[in-house]
């Protein structure tokens, strides 16, 4: 039974015929897909001490109890609704926001909806066997935390779907718990979200980078016409950050730790004898994940980035910095792939919205690299961590069909094969895709 | 299905595959509101060529009445300024811009 008793909300469940109608369907198949995909282990006697949103207000969104994983009570929040909110980009700039879909864009929305909602079940499935071997009761805490709120994330996708999507909406809802990470008949939409997360060091990498996407396309969405989307990702940002925040300072924690056996082993470079993670590795996982989180971002010309600006479903990052928003004149400069060499070119700003996107990921990213090499400085090392250039190991996009050193300098193939195993830890490879 | 006795209900339609798509009560309204105001969206040529085409109709036989028509229609269709003017459907096609169409009786 559906009661707002079990399912915390604050857009009155207990009034919603069609929700709770669609809720009865689907949270029953979703605490099984949470018994089968969630954390192995962990789903029966375990009491974890966890953060749950009862409501949006300061007081609410961070309430802490002991609860067993499958009883952890998945609800349901948008932020509050901002009065008489205006539309803030694209050809509508200036018009009332919508409180339901227009039938115009409902095929392009419920995409954008879809792709959002399938890397949230899809992180906890690649991170469902890591509570064996956490390295401490801290980060095993940091863990679960972070997967039930991807489980709240899906939750809060599924109730756009429920809400505004009628069948096809509830089609979309079951098979977001149908498709699997890393199955090769049914996987996740998104590469990254198929790679698989067995360590300690890909987790953190994950949170860092891949979340990070999370956080650049929740914050283009929050920018949506689309009022109750705007509300729902806004509110799902405050707890990304803290995803973040557990790969941010994980990796830092690595790095001080290394920097630490390095000086106690008199600046020897033998760090891994000593039970350490050496800076090469490091710095492999890095370029992998970094790289594999810039393809999420699509293509770096697309007409369909351009049509979701210009119809104001999905904007900028941060849109109400820019100076204008409505870009239809206005051009933008990038790396263009022409035979084989790599020339900067200009073409219209809506068509590379990806591409501007990447631009406030890639910065964000930098800052957290920043962050450790001044731990590195700190031990009076002149090693530095770096992001690899964004043309390095592309899958998505125009740097796809070329190879480059993580420099961004074009290899060869036969160098590219010689030498593509000292860039990046070993992986195994799944299909590719992206937002297109 | 030849042997069902008497009229469908909408979910014995359904099951049959006479119709692709039958709403229930909860559904209805936003179901009915996004199919109108999907299609509302697009070029109105389509009523308008449909009209045209068979404004100056002549005798007819099975095939006229399947490809010239359909000839006539497309043709129609087509070469409108609702397709490809300025402004226009084909135009603005993967481009960055919306169409604009005109509303107006031809």
């Amino acid at each position: 039974m559906i009661s707002s008793d079990k399912i915390p909300n604050n857009v009155d469940l207990h009034l919603n015929k069609r929700l709770q109608r669609a809720l009865e369907h689907w949270q029953p198949a979703y605490i099984q897909w949470w018994r089968d995909m969630g954390p192995q282990g962990f789903q029966h006697f375990h009491q974890v001490y966890v953060r749950t949103a009862i409501s949006v207000d300061a007081a609410g969104w961070a309430h802490f109890e002991y609860v067993r994983l499958p009883e952890y009570r998945w609800g349901i929040f948008l932020a509050d609704p901002t009065v008489n909110r205006t539309i803030g980009f694209g050809d509508f700039f200036g018009q009332p926001v919508w409180q339901e879909v227009p039938g115009e864009f409902r095929n392009q929305l419920r995409r954008l909806i879809v792709t959002q909602g399938d890397t949230e079940p899809a992180s906890v499935e690649q991170q469902r066997w890591l509570g064996h071997r956490c390295p401490s009761l801290y980060d095993m805490r940091n863990l679960f935390q972070v997967n039930v709120e991807e489980g709240r994330h899906l939750w809060a996708m599924v109730y756009l779907l429920h809400s505004y999507f009628g069948r096809d909406g509830r089609d979309e809802a079951e098979d977001l718990l149908a498709r699997q990470s890393g199955n090769r008949d049914k996987p996740r939409i998104l590469d990254a979200f198929n790679e698989p997360i067995d360590t300690w060091l890909d987790f953190f990498m994950f949170t860092m980078f891949t979340d990070r996407d999370g956080k650049s396309q929740l914050l283009s969405l929050s920018e949506s016409s689309l009022d109750p989307l705007a509300r729902t990702t806004r509110f799902m940002l405050t707890e990304e950050a803290h995803h973040m925040f557990v790969g941010d300072t994980g990796i830092g924690r690595i790095v001080e730790r290394t920097c630490q056996l390095m000086k106690e082993s008199g600046f020897s470079e033998d760090v891994r004898a000593l039970g350490g993670i050496d800076l090469p590795t490091i710095q492999k996982h890095i370029n992998l994940w970094f790289s594999l989180s810039l393809d999420l971002h699509g293509n770096e010309v697309s007409t369909n980035a351009a049509s979701y600006f210009a119809n104001g479903l999905k904007g900028r990052a941060e849109e109400g910095k820019w100076t204008e928003h409505r870009v239809v004149e206005t051009m933008y400069e990038l790396e263009m792939v022409e035979n084989g060499a790599v020339k900067r070119q200009g073409v219209p700003m809506r068509n590379a919205m990806n591409e501007v996107l990447r631009d406030w990921y890639v910065d964000d990213c930098q800052s957290g690299v920043t962050r450790w090499n001044k731990i590195l400085e700190r031990y009076g090392f002149s090693d530095r961590l770096r992001l690899p250039d964004r043309k390095f190991n592309r899958g998505i996009g125009q740097f796809a069909p070329i190879h480059t050193d993580p420099d961004g300098h074009i290899l060869l193939e036969a160098e590219w094969q010689r030498r593509n195993t000292n860039f990046f830890r070993a992986r195994r490879t799944n299909g590719t895709c992206c937002r297109s | 299905m030849l042997r069902h006795d008497g009229p469908f209900d909408p979910a014995a339609a359904l099951e049959a595959g006479l119709v692709t798509f039958a709403p229930d009560s909860i559904d209805w309204d936003d179901e009915v509101r996004m199919a109108v105001e999907g299609r509302a969206a697009m070029s109105p040529d389509a009523l308008t060529g449909m009209e045209a085409n068979l404004r100056f109709v002549g005798p007819e036989t099975m095939e006229t009445k399947i490809f010239g028509r359909l000839t006539a229609w497309q043709n129609w269709i087509f070469q409108r300024p609702n397709a490809v003017g300025p402004k226009g459907a084909l135009t603005s096609y993967g481009t960055s811009d919306r169409a604009e169409f005109d509303y107006n009786r031809t």
